[in-house]
C-alpha cells in the first residue's frame, strides 16, 4: 500500500481557486446585462455560478479525502451506471432537449448531464484497465481494441444525443491515456490514417460536410448562420488589445454575443482584461497541466498515474478547444471553459475531478 | 518518482511539452486576433454598434452676379421614429397620424418597422406650426429633424434657368440639375452606439462626422436684367396673349448670359401644377424655328466680309418679287421697295436684295459662314436640353435653297445660337460660347472654387466689317424696320425677324414667330437682347412691330441699370406714323399756375401739394418723354412762407 501524506499540492489548489475567482468575476460581469434584461436580476447568474463553486468546493475537499484506490473499485460499476444513462437520456420523456440535443436528465436544477458523468467514469476506468493490462496494451488485438472500443461505444452513444464537444473531449482524453500507457505510435499513425481515409471517405461523399467544418475559417461568408458566433466573438476580443478595455467595460456582452457566460466567457474576458488577462489565464491551466503531469509522475502506482493524467489531460483539452473555438482556431463545438463558463453540472464536477487529482497528490511525491 | 515505467515517464513528459505548445500556440492566436487584427475587428465592431443619424448637408446657393440669392434653403422638419424606443406603439401610430393626416394602419407600419431608424415620408419637411404639434405630443422615440427645403425666393422668376429640386434636395432640372455634383455637398452623420438591442450605449462618446455644405454657385445672371426681362415678358403676355415668348439677354463681349426668360412660366415650388413640358424645355436653348428676317445679318456679315457689297454705294432695284431656279419669291413689302442702296436693303428687310447677296456669295461661302457663326450645332451653354437645329446639307442646296437660307428662310435654329452669332456679328468678329455659371464659391472659406472665363471659339469676321454691320443694324433701328427699339441716346442697333411657324411640312396661316434681336450702343456694344413672341395675338405679326419696342425697353432699362453712359452721335430717329415723338421736358420749377397754363400743350399734368408755385418736377427738366406722356409737379406757397418769415 502506497504511504500516506498529510497534505495535498499546494500549487495545483491556488491554482484551482485563483480560475475558480476569476470565473465568477468574470461569470459575474459578462452575464450581468444579460440577466438584469431576463430576469430583472443582474447578479442572477453570479448567484447562481456562486452556489454551484459552493457544492463544488464542498464536493472537492470531499473528494480529496477520499482514497483514490476506491474508483478502482467501482470503476466498473460506475462505468455502466452511466451507459444505463446514456441509454436512458435518450428516450424522450426521460431525456430532455435543450439547445438541440437531448443531453439533461431530470428535473429544472437538478439536472444532470450523463455524458459528463461519463467523461469521468472513462477516466476512472481506463486508468483501472489500462494499469491492469499495461503490459498487453502494445498489442493491438488484447490491449489497443478493448480500450478503444469501449472508447467508441460510449461516444457513439454520445453523439446520438448529440454532443459532439463532451465526446470530442472523452475521446481526447482516453486517447491522451492510451498513449501515455504505451501504445505503439505505429497503431496511432495507422489508426491516424484510417481516420483520415474515412474523413475523405466522407467528404466525397457529401462535399457540404467540408465547408461545415471549414466555414469557421471564414465566418464572414456566412456572417448571420455557421459565422455568427465566431465574428460575434472575434468582435469581442479584437478591440481587447492588450490591456483590454477593463472590467465591465464590454460592449459585446450587450446582446450582440448570445449567452456571454457560458461557451464565450473566454471573449468578454479577452474583451474586457485584454491580451494580458488572456495569457493570465491560459499561463493558469498550463500551470494545472504541469501540477498534473507532476502529480502523475510521482504517483506511487501506473494507477493513480494514469488517473492524474487523465484529469489533467480532460482539463486541458477542454481548455484547448474551447479558447480554440473562441479565437477562431476550431469550428464551434460547444464546449465550456473549466472552472470559468457558467454552469452548475460542468463547475462542480471539474471540482470534484481536482478533488481526485488532490488526492492522487496526496500520495504523489512531487 | 514510483512510476519505474520508463514509457510512461517518457510519454508523461512529451505530452506536458505537447501541452505547453498547444497553450503557447493557441496564445499567440489570441494576440495576433488581438494586435494584428485589432483594428480591422474593432472598426467592423463599432459598425456593428454604431446607428447612424445622417445630417444632410446644406444645398449651395444659387446666386446672381452680384450675390443677390435666387436659389436658397429654408429649414423644414421632418419627423423620424426610433422603433426601438417607441413604447405604445398603437397608441403612438394613432396620435402621429392624425396631426400629420394620413392613414393610423400606415404610421402603425413606420414604428414598427425593423429599422434602427425610420423617416415619416408623411412628416417630411412640413411647416414649422405641425412640427411644434408632433413635439407637443410628447411621443417616445418619436424625434424631430430639421431638413432643408429649397426655396425660389423669387417664384416664377428665371425658373426654366434654375430649374428645380427633388423630395431629397437632388437637382431635377435646369442648374439645379447641371450643377446637381457641384451644389449638393457630402453627407455627414451622427454615430451613436447602440446595444443588439438599440438602446443607446451612454458611455460612448458619438461620433460626428460633419457634412460639407455644397458649393455656391454664382450666376453671370444680372437679376437687375432678368426682373426687367421678366416684367416686359409679362407686360406682353398681357397685351398679345401669345402661344410663348423667349427672351435672352447677354454680354456680346464675353458670352456671359445676363438674363434668359420664357413663357409659359412656372413656380418651381409648385412645378407640379403645370404640363411636364413646361419646365422640362428651357425654350432659349431647346426651341427650334426659322430665324426669318433676323438671320440676314448672317447673309449680310458674309458678303461684307467677302467684299461682294458696298452699303452706301451699291444699289439694288426690288421689284416685289424675284425669280429664282423657277420659283418667285416674294418681298414681304407688296410692290416691292424699288430702288435702294443696299443700306436701303438691310433697313427694309428686302428679301429679293439677300437673295441677290446670298447669290454673289455662292451656297459654299454662305454656308461656311453660317457654319462658322456656329449655327448647325450646339453652342455648349451650360444648360440642359440644348438644341441643335438643323440645315440644309450641303449636297441638296439649289438655288432655292441658297435663296431662301439668305433671308433665313428653311433653316432651323436656337435663340441662343441667333444670340451667339449676332453677337459675334457686332462685338468684332468673334464667337464666344454662351455661359450662365461665372463661378462655384465655398461657402465656408469663400474661396473660389471654379471660375469660368469667357471661351472665344474662333475669330469669324474683321473688325472692320463687324463696324459696318453695327452702323447698318443702328440705322435699321433709326430709319428702318426696327423703330420701335429706338431709345434715346444708346444708340440700339438690330433686326426685326418675323418666321411663319412650320406644322405637318407647310406653313401655317397668320401664325408666326416675330423676334427682334438687338445691341448697344453701337459704338461700344454691351448687351445684346433677343426677344421672341409665337403667336401673338390682336396686333399685326411683324417683329418691327410686337417684338422691337419690348427689345427697346428692355435696352434701356437694363443699360440704366448696368451703368451705361448714354451716348451722343446718335443716328437720329426718322419718325413715321404711328411713332410718336419724343419731348424735352422744360425747366418749370418756380413757375406760377399760370406761367405753366401756356406751356405744356403735350404733356399731361398731374399736380400735388397746395400752393401757387412748382417747387419740384419729375422727371427733371432736359428728359426726352413720348408725346402724351405724364410730368408730377409739387406746388408749394411760397410766397406765405416767405411773409411768415418777415413776421418773426
Amino acid at each position: 500500500m502506497p504511504t500516506k501524506k498529510a497534505t495535498p499540492d499546494l500549487i495545483l489548489l491556488i491554482v484551482t481557486f485563483t480560475l475558480l475567482a476569476t470565473g465568477l468575476i468574470m461569470v459575474y460581469s459578462a452575464s450581468a446585462i444579460w440577466a438584469d434584461y431576463k430576469f430583472d436580476d443582474s447578479f442572477y447568474f453570479a448567484k447562481r455560478q456562486m452556489l454551484f463553486a459552493g457544492v463544488g468546493i464542498v464536493a472537492m475537499f470531499f473528494i480529496m479525502n477520499v482514497d483514490y484506490w476506491t474508483w478502482r473499485t467501482f470503476a466498473k460499476m460506475i462505468i455502466i451506471i452511466c451507459f444505463v444513462l446514456l441509454v436512458l437520456v435518450l428516450i424522450p420523456g426521460i431525456g430532455n432537449v435543450r439547445n438541440g440535443s437531448r443531453s439533461w436528465i431530470g428535473v429544472g436544477a437538478f439536472s444532470i448531464q450523463p455524458s459528463e458523468f461519463m467523461k469521468l467514469a472513462m477516466i476512472a476506468f481506463l486508468a483501472k484497465f489500462l494499469s491492469e493490462n499495461q503490459k498487453k496494451i502494445t498489442s493491438f488485438r488484447k490491449g489497443l481494441m478493448p480500450s478503444l472500443g469501449i472508447v467508441f461505444l460510449a461516444f457513439g452513444m454520445i453523439m446520438l444525443q448529440p454532443d459532439l464537444g463532451t465526446g470530442t473531449v472523452m475521446v481526447g482524453t482516453s486517447v491522451v491515456m492510451i498513449f501515455i500507457a504505451g501504445a505503439r505510435i505505429g497503431h496511432f499513425v495507422g489508426l491516424g490514417m484510417l481516420g483520415v481515409i474515412g474523413f475523405v471517405g466522407l467528404v466525397i461523399s457529401a462535399p457540404y460536410r467540408i465547408k461545415r467544418i471549414t466555414s469557421f475559417l471564414d465566418p464572414w461568408e456566412d456572417p448571420l448562420g455557421s459565422g455568427f458566433q465566431i465574428i460575434q466573438s472575434l468582435y469581442a476580443i479584437g478591440p481587447g488589445g492588450l490591456f483590454g478595455l477593463g472590467l465591465g467595460q464590454s460592449r459585446q456582452k450587450f446582446f450582440y454575443l448570445p449567452e456571454p457566460q457560458t461557451d464565450f466567457i473566454f471573449a468578454i474576458l479577452a474583451e474586457e482584461l485584454g491580451f494580458i488577462g488572456g495569457s493570465f489565464v491560459l499561463l493558469l491551466f498550463a500551470l494545472l497541466l504541469w501540477r498534473g503531469i507532476r502529480i502523475a509522475l510521482g504517483a506511487p502506482d501506473l494507477y493513480g498515474s494514469f488517473l492524474a493524467v487523465g484529469i489533467v489531460a480532460m482539463v486541458a483539452i477542454q481548455v484547448m478547444i474551447n479558447v480554440g473555438v473562441v479565437t477562431g482556431l476550431m469550428p464551434v463545438t460547444g464546449i465550456t471553459l473549466p472552472f470559468l463558463s457558467y454552469g452548475g453540472s460542468s463547475l462542480t464536477l471539474m471540482l470534484m475531478a481536482i478533488g481526485v487529482l488532490l488526492n492522487v497528490s496526496k500520495h504523489s511525491k512531487l | 518518482m514510483r512510476v519505474s515505467n520508463v514509457t510512461v515517464r517518457k510519454r508523461l513528459t512529451i505530452s506536458l511539452l505537447v501541452g505547453f505548445l498547444i497553450f503557447f500556440i493557441i496564445d499567440v492566436r489570441l494576440g495576433y486576433v488581438q494586435f494584428a487584427l485589432g483594428n480591422i475587428l474593432t472598426d467592423g465592431a463599432k459598425d456593428l454598434w454604431s446607428r447612424n443619424i445622417p445630417f444632410e448637408p446644406e444645398r449651395g446657393e444659387i446666386v446672381d452676379r452680384n450675390g443677390v440669392a435666387l436659389a436658397t434653403n429654408k429649414s423644414a422638419p421632418t419627423v423620424y421614429v426610433v422603433p426601438r424606443q417607441v413604447k405604445d406603439p398603437a397608441k403612438t401610430a394613432e396620435q402621429l397620424a392624425a396631426v400629420l393626416n394620413f392613414s393610423k394602419e400606415k404610421a402603425y407600419q413606420y414604428i414598427t418597422k425593423s429599422a434602427s431608424i425610420v423617416r415619416i415620408n408623411e412628416g417630411r419637411k412640413i411647416t414649422h406650426e405641425k412640427a411644434n404639434e408632433v413635439r407637443d405630443l410628447n411621443l417616445a422615440g418619436v424625434y424631430i429633424g430639421e431638413d432643408s427645403k429649397r426655396h425660389y425666393p423669387f417664384g416664377n422668376y428665371l425658373s426654366h434657368v434654375l430649374g428645380f429640386t427633388g423630395s431629397d434636395n437632388q437637382g431635377l432640372t435646369g442648374l439645379e440639375a447641371y450643377y446637381d455634383k457641384d451644389l449638393m455637398g457630402e453627407e455627414g452623420s451622427v454615430k451613436f452606439y447602440a446595444n443588439a438591442k438599440g438602446q443607446r450605449m451612454n458611455d460612448m462618446a458619438d461620433d460626428y462626422e460633419a457634412p460639407v455644405d455644397g458649393l455656391d454657385l454664382k450666376l453671370t445672371i444680372d437679376s437687375k436684367v432678368q426682373t426687367i426681362v421678366e416684367r416686359e415678358l409679362d407686360n406682353a403676355q398681357a397685351q398679345y396673349n401669345p402661344d410663348g415668348m423667349i427672351a435672352i439677354a447677354m454680354d456680346p463681349n464675353t458670352g456671359e448670359i445676363l438674363a434668359m426668360s420664357s413663357r409659359p412660366g412656372f413656380d418651381p415650388a409648385q412645378f407640379q401644377e403645370v404640363n411636364p413640358e413646361v419646365y422640362n424645355r428651357n425654350l432659349p436653348v431647346w426651341s427650334t424655328y426659322e430665324p426669318g428676317s433676323t438671320f440676314k445679318v448672317i447673309t449680310l456679315a458674309a458678303a461684307l466680309e467677302e467684299g461682294k457689297v458696298d452699303l452706301e454705294n451699291d444699289h439694288f432695284h426690288d421689284s416685289g418679287s424675284v425669280k429664282v431656279g423657277g420659283a418667285t419669291l416674294r418681298c414681304w413689302k407688296r410692290g416691292g421697295h424699288g430702288s435702294q442702296t443696299y443700306l436701303e436693303v438691310v433697313q427694309n428687310s428686302c428679301n429679293p436684295g439677300f437673295v441677290q447677296l446670298g447669290e454673289s456669295l455662292g451656297k459654299d461661302t454662305l454656308f461656311k459662314y453660317i457654319k462658322d457663326f456656329g449655327f448647325g450645332q450646339k453652342t455648349g451653354i451650360d444648360l440642359q436640353g440644348e438644341g441643335k437645329g438643323i440645315l440644309f446639307n450641303l449636297d441638296r442646296v439649289g438655288p432655292v435653297e441658297l435663296a431662301t437660307t439668305a433671308f433665313g428662310q428653311g433653316v432651323s435654329v436656337t435663340p441662343i445660337q441667333q444670340v451667339a452669332a449676332i453677337s459675334a456679328a457686332i462685338n468684332g468678329g468673334t464667337l464666344y460660347t454662351p455661359y450662365i455659371a461665372k463661378e462655384l464659391v465655398d461657402p465656408r472659406t469663400g474661396e473660389v472654387v471654379m471660375k469660368k472665363s469667357p471661351v472665344a471659339k474662333r475669330k469669324v469676321i474683321s473688325e472692320e466689317t463687324s463696324e459696318k454691320i453695327r452702323y447698318a443694324l443702328e440705322s435699321v433701328v433709326a430709319q428702318g424696320s426696327g423703330g420701335r427699339a429706338f431709345v434715346e441716346g444708346y444708340r440700339v442697333g438690330g433686326k426685326t425677324g418675323t418666321a411663319q411657324k412650320v406644322k405637318d411640312g407647310r406653313y401655317m396661316e397668320n401664325n408666326h414667330i416675330v423676334s427682334f434681336i438687338g445691341f448697344a450702343p453701337a459704338d461700344d456694344p454691351q448687351l445684346v437682347v433677343y426677344v421672341a413672341v409665337d403667336n401673338p395675338k390682336g396686333t399685326t405679326q411683324f417683329g418691327g412691330v410686337v417684338s422691337a419696342p419690348i427689345v427697346g425697353s428692355i435696352m434701356g432699362d437694363s443699360l440704366r441699370a448696368l451703368g451705361v453712359e448714354p451716348r451722343k452721335g446718335q443716328l437720329e430717329k426718322e419718325y413715321k406714323w404711328p411713332d410718336v415723338p419724343m419731348i424735352e421736358v422744360p425747366d418749370v420749377v418756380g413757375m406760377t399756375k399760370t406761367e405753366l397754363g401756356d406751356l405744356f400743350v403735350n404733356l399731361k399734368i398731374e399736380t400735388s401739394g397746395e400752393g401757387n408755385v412748382v417747387v419740384k418736377q419729375t422727371p427733371e427738366a432736359g428728359v426726352k418723354l413720348k408725346e402724351g406722356s405724364t410730368i408730377r409737379l409739387y406746388f408749394d406757397n411760397v410766397e406765405q412762407k416767405e411773409d411768415k418769415k418777415e413776421e418773426e
